[in-house]
């Protein structure tokens, strides 16, 4: 084969060239995201709703828009150090904005990257306490009532 | 129906404790001096209950869920401000136990769920009581929670209007997300339960003849 034969191929692969200019590669890399669950208090998951990802810079303009997935979880992965803020929102107002702490590449995390979901005996035990604070208060101002009114 | 801390700005949450705090001093010096003594077990009772079934919740249409306020049973058997000092003491509970709510908007929610709600209902009651006592019982906690829904999505829909960072969801999503389940379900069960605890403290004589 002469060189000249060679010259359609290389003409014919310089075209193809520009093509790759579509193409979509992808990578998967693991322990990059973070991932945070929206509960109701009473422990239901917040599925399909709003949520929105503020970075540290940003306190106006969202850097993450979507919706909760069916069990109420939604991942982003930070690009930068310091505090985020995912806001999760339904229609009706319930909602939460979390506070996320990125470290610095590098440096080991100084807090937690959010709080637990409360225990199934936090739920119990919370009514409990509001019914006794309200008994408490009552009761004072009715033994203060008793008392002044003797 | 709790908004909750973070989705109200100052623009709103200020003027609401402004004009709540005020409100607190008057109704609880009206209400909870010393001529009162006789009936704080049960207004007390009626609380902690309100309490319970803010914390109980009811599944509706549209993927949420939504509960009662229990309030409306304050303003019949008292005064809307009776009411809005026990609401405002449930939601204070709340946001220090429970996280519902928060502390930076008690002041709008006590204002939707504590007075307008309850004012509501106290009026339905006083315009509908001469007819049947149950009907207008039932009446007045419907009405007592389509206000104190409608205002809570108001407040909303003006947030979003004022800043969509605070609340991203439109007044025209926010209302159909609110005001549906109230008016199919919530007012109906809170009209239940209005009727139901009336006629308990009426069997155990906690009532005098209302």
């Amino acid at each position: 084969m002469k060189p000249r034969d060679l010259v359609p191929f290389l003409a014919t692969a310089c075209l193809a060239l520009p093509a790759a200019a579509h193409e979509v590669t992808s990578e998967v890399v693991r322990d990059r995201a973070v991932a945070v669950r929206a509960l109701a208090h009473d422990g239901a998951a917040l599925a399909d709703v709003t949520a929105e990802v503020f970075s540290p810079s940003s306190d106006a303009i969202p850097s993450w828009r979507g919706r909760t997935d069916r069990n109420g979880w939604i991942a982003f992965v930070p690009d930068a150090p310091g505090r985020w803020r995912v806001r999760v929102v339904d229609a009706t107002g319930h909602g939460i904005v979390t506070p996320v702490d990125v470290p610095a590449p590098g440096a080991a995390a100084t807090s937690p990257a959010g709080a637990p979901a409360p225990s199934a005996m936090a739920m119990l035990v919370r009514p409990l306490i509001g019914v006794a604070l309200v008994a408490a208060i009552f009761g004072a101002l009715h033994l203060r009532g008793r008392r002044t009114g003797r | 129906m709790h908004v909750p801390d973070g989705f109200l700005s100052p623009q709103i949450t200020v003027p609401a404790w402004i004009a709540a705090a005020p409100l607190w001093t008057w109704a609880a010096r009206r209400n909870f001096g010393a001529s009162s003594t006789e009936s704080l077990p049960v207004v007390g009772s009626l609380t902690a209950l309100a309490f319970v079934v803010q914390g109980i919740m009811i599944p509706v249409p549209g993927g949420t869920s939504a509960h009662l306020t229990g309030m409306a049973i304050l303003a019949i058997l008292y005064n809307p401000g009776v009411a809005f000092v026990c609401e405002s003491l449930v939601l204070l509970l709340q946001a220090l136990f429970s996280g519902a709510g928060g502390f930076t908007v008690l002041g709008v929610n006590a204002l939707a769920m504590g007075l307008l709600g309850p004012g509501a209902a106290w009026l339905a009651w006083r315009a509908l009581r001469g007819l049947s006592g149950r009907v207008a019982a039932f009446a007045a906690a419907y009405a007592g929670m389509q206000v104190a829904t409608g205002a809570v999505a108001l407040v909303l829909g003006l947030q979003h209007r004022l800043s969509p960072a605070y609340m991203p969801v439109p007044l025209e999503v926010t209302a159909v997300a609110t005001m549906v389940p109230s008016l199919t379900v919530l007012g109906v069960v809170e009209g239940l339960y209005t009727v139901a605890t009336l006629a308990l403290l009426r069997r155990a004589r906690l009532l005098d003849a209302r």
